[in-house]
């Protein structure tokens, strides 16, 4: 998780300094990772509310954005729906793409071992980002704008460096061309939620490989 | 509370659920093989889905130009991971592509 937490710098600093920009103060940007610690519902919040969004429409996008954690929830249901409620809480709040991507492993949460395993690597994550965020405040407080660096691209890298390993079938290969392909006509067509619907669509057609050929 | 401090808690207060709800044992629902083997293609799909659209839309618009950086980079990255199964080399890769691209055009 260690390289996770450092790829992801470039996405906790643009954060941090993006909030400065859009006038949250230090205390508020700082919050979002404290109790959100999502980045991509954090930009999208920021960038919302600083086009003063009304509440609810604000919600239902955060909402949105979020929707794909239900998956990952769906995925572990039957290792960690019946773990105490405290992890159950815990590593549900440390859930984040990367440490999803991350125990992909078959025996992922089966033993306490696993559990602490999976712990450390979330909240090492947790940890990182925090001081990254806070280093984006610190940069959006004493320099102009950093969004237009390029430090988003870093981001699509970190996700690039999870997909193409996972690539080792014919039908995970299928869900990821499929995936790219409709997220690419959603992108055109301006559809809100093509990124869920682009996943579903992914992962019907990876199913539907796995099932012709099996 | 001041109106951004309910905004940041309510956000925080979704995030949480969308994460928690399915790993509640309460929650009357029972997964067969065919709906997990449907939820293994998750992690792939949804990063996928994600990345996408950060190498193609730029400024607001679908740009499959070559002076876009984003998809230069975002070819180095791939063949990098690809090639090495790792994150440095794939965002050193993908980055000095992109920041290459990005001085040339």
């Amino acid at each position: 998780m260690l390289p996770l937490s450092l790829a992801v710098l470039p996405f906790g600093v643009l954060f941090g300094s993006l909030a400065i920009q859009k006038g949250f103060t230090w205390l508020e940007g700082q919050l979002f990772s404290v109790i959100i610690f999502s980045g991509a519902v954090q930009l999208v919040t920021v960038e919302l509310v600083a086009e003063n969004t009304p509440f609810v429409a604000l919600l239902f996008m955060a909402l949105v954005v979020s929707s794909r954690h239900f998956l990952y929830g769906l995925r572990l249901r039957d290792r960690l729906s019946t773990q105490s409620v405290r992890w159950r809480i815990g590593l549900g709040f440390l859930m984040t793409d990367e440490l999803f991507a991350f125990s992909n492993h078959r025996r992922s949460y089966a033993s306490k071992y696993r559990l602490y395993y999976a712990l450390g690597a979330g909240g090492s994550f947790y940890v990182a980002w925090n001081i990254w965020t806070a280093m984006g405040i610190f940069a959006g407080v004493a320099l102009p704008d950093l969004s237009n660096l390029g430090l988003d691209f870093a981001v699509a890298a970190v996700f690039i460096a999870l997909v193409i390993p996972e690539v080792k079938t014919v039908p995970t290969l299928v869900c990821v061309l499929a995936s790219a392909t409709s997220s690419l006509l959603f992108l055109f067509y301006g559809f809100e939620l093509g990124l869920i619907a682009s996943a579903g669509i992914g992962m019907l057609c990876g199913y539907g490989m796995q099932r012709v050929r099996s | 509370m001041s109106p951004t401090l309910i905004t940041i808690l309510s956000v925080a207060f979704i995030t949480f659920m969308t994460r928690y709800l399915f790993l509640e044992e309460k929650l009357p629902l029972r997964l067969g093989p065919n709906i997990s083997q449907l939820l293994s293609f998750s992690g792939p799909a949804v990063l996928t889905a994600i990345f996408i659209p950060i190498l193609f839309f730029n400024n607001n618009s679908i740009d499959i130009s070559i002076s876009n950086a984003y998809l230069w980079g975002g070819v180095g990255a791939i063949a990098a991971a690809y090639k090495t199964k790792n994150v440095y080399w794939t965002i050193a890769c993908g980055g000095i592509l992109f920041i290459g691209v990005g001085i040339y055009f």
